[in-house]
């Protein structure tokens, strides 16, 4: 009954449907907030005690990891259903996802590099985050050259999956091993006024930043999903209308 | 919470030193997520084109 | 499972070369490590353990690179499809024979250099025993990534099994402090122990599944 209640609402035509109607609330949503936030905390919020405006990156930086691994959680998630369930949607969505998610690792990781300059003077450090941030960004640039390599797609699909799933189980055992061996040299600090709490002023925006950028993201997410669906169902009656 | 905390631009691109900086990082961050809006719509319209041509001729 | 693990190891002696030329250069690169640096400014014992480390993680997979290729590519792999209806006891073989065959030589041309060099003196059977469980770590995560990548090249390996490839040589790295500081050697063995036999017994079930996707 689950998976007759799952194929019914995962099918690539009522997606396409759906995102559709979706598209134009998502994209202004994401860009408005995203703006908002951005020059809230560019021009307006106060200058930070310890790191003076070099903080500001932060509206960019922390938003960019959130969905570094939120997009690895999502594709983890489809890889789960297109294996257990055969739910093709679910590859074709792990296919769009997953440059999207190289993109935000990377601008985390250049935004963490670039903000580390002024902050602690060099631009890289073997930290627990800032390398299982790496590692992760290897894991999508896996992903990506694992299903560009193989002509059958549907072999191509369920290998990809069975990688993201590897991954995302990988992904804890990665964290809890380098934050162990990097507590065993040296104490990684990122602090912004050197306390725990982060001051309401650069609180809102940065929320208002995350969610913005996460709706920019899922319209992102959308457009590319629906090229791909394109391509892959193209000769479906159903992709007509949809033309 | 909602006064500019800066007082001319000068000062907006500079951010007491930090502005080559910031400025660095939100203007590939937003390149970069305009070039990937460009390029998705780029591809759909080119697959919606070749759809269209299949089934025209079809 | 007998019959698998026989001509496993027929077919492994018969490539003989592919894999004795990986141990020479692990030889070679552990020769020409000290000869590369002023060893007067360093101390060696320090490093040096890292150096292993690294070799044997090249080394081991380039030894294992195309590890199912030529089954998949000769047709055994839909031989042992037709008798078994799965690739478990195929996969399990595999490396079990990988390992003693590659990874103990390995581990052991490690332990002669460490020894050698001053990483770890009186404790030779400690960094065998070390080197050894590592091995038959990372020879499960290289078997992964060569099933995913089958005959696509290393490039598709490397970036399918690196990323579990690397907490192991953390593992392994932070593992040498507990034979030189004389401290907590027993939880360390017993923790590769256990993510040992877990992975021995879990691999060739998700190496069976992406086989089978292979031959489908």
């Amino acid at each position: 009954m689950i998976s007759a209640f799952i194929h019914k609402f995962s099918s690539p035509k009522s997606y396409v449907r759906l995102t559709e109607k979706l598209y134009p609330f998502f994209i202004v949503l994401g860009v408005s907030l995203l703006t908002l936030g951005w020059i809230w905390g560019l021009l307006f919020a106060p200058q930070d005690a310890v790191q003076g405006n070099s903080y500001r990156i932060i509206f960019l930086h922390v938003p960019s990891v959130i969905f570094a691994e939120l997009i690895y959680f999502f594709m983890a998630i489809c890889a789960l259903m297109h294996l257990v369930w055969r739910v093709k949607l679910a590859a074709y969505l792990i296919k769009a996802a997953a440059p999207i998610g190289a993109m935000i690792t990377f601008l985390g990781l250049f935004s963490g590099s670039i903000w580390g300059i002024p902050t602690w003077g060099t631009w890289w450090q073997w930290d627990a985050r800032i390398t299982s941030t790496l590692i992760l960004f290897i894991m999508y640039l896996g992903v990506i050259t694992l299903h560009g390599s193989f002509s059958n797609l549907i072999k191509a699909d369920r290998l990809m999956s069975i990688l993201v799933i590897i991954g995302v189980i990988n992904i804890p055992i990665i964290k809890k091993s380098v934050d162990w061996w990097s507590t065993l040299h040296q104490p990684a600090s990122i602090s912004i006024s050197g306390g725990s709490s982060i001051d309401p002023s650069m609180l809102y925006p940065l929320l208002i930043s995350i969610i913005g950028l996460g709706f920019t993201l899922i319209s992102l997410g959308i457009l590319s999903s629906r090229s791909y669906i394109f391509t892959r169902e193209k000769n479906k009656k159903w992709i007509a209308e949809h033309v | 919470m909602f006064d500019l905390a800066f007082s001319n631009l000068h000062e907006i691109l500079d951010m007491n030193g930090h502005g080559i900086y910031v400025w660095s990082v939100y203007a590939l961050g937003i390149s970069m997520i305009v070039i990937s809006f460009s390029i998705a719509k780029k591809r759909i319209a080119g697959i919606q084109k070749k759809i269209k041509i299949n089934n025209a001729s079809s | 499972m007998v019959r698998l693990i026989k001509s496993e190891i027929f077919k492994l002696l018969k490539k003989l070369k592919s894999w004795l030329g990986p141990l020479l250069i692990m030889i070679l690169v552990l020769i020409a490590f000290p000869l590369s640096i002023d060893i007067s400014q360093f101390d060696l014992d320090k490093f040096y353990f890292s150096i292993i480390v690294v070799s044997i993680l090249m080394t081991s997979f380039v030894a294992t690179e195309g590890m199912f290729e030529e089954d998949f590519e000769d047709g055994s792999l839909e031989q042992e499809f037709l008798l078994e209806k799965d690739f478990y006891k195929l996969a399990l073989a595999k490396i079990f024979v990988f390992v003693f065959l590659i990874g103990i030589p390995l581990a052991l041309i490690g332990a002669i250099f460490s020894f050698a060099n001053g990483v770890a003196f009186n404790s030779f059977a400690k960094v065998f025993l070390i080197l050894s469980l590592s091995n038959l770590l990372l020879f499960n995560v290289f078997a992964f990534g060569n099933a995913l990548s089958i005959n696509k090249g290393a490039m598709l390996g490397v970036l399918s099994s690196l990323p579990l490839a690397l907490p192991v040589i953390i593992l392994l790295g932070s593992s040498i402090r507990t034979i030189q500081y004389g401290d907590g050697f027993i939880s360390i063995i017993a923790l590769m122990i256990g993510i040992g036999l877990l992975m021995s017994a879990l691999m060739p079930l998700i190496i069976s599944a992406a086989l089978k996707t292979h031959i489908d």
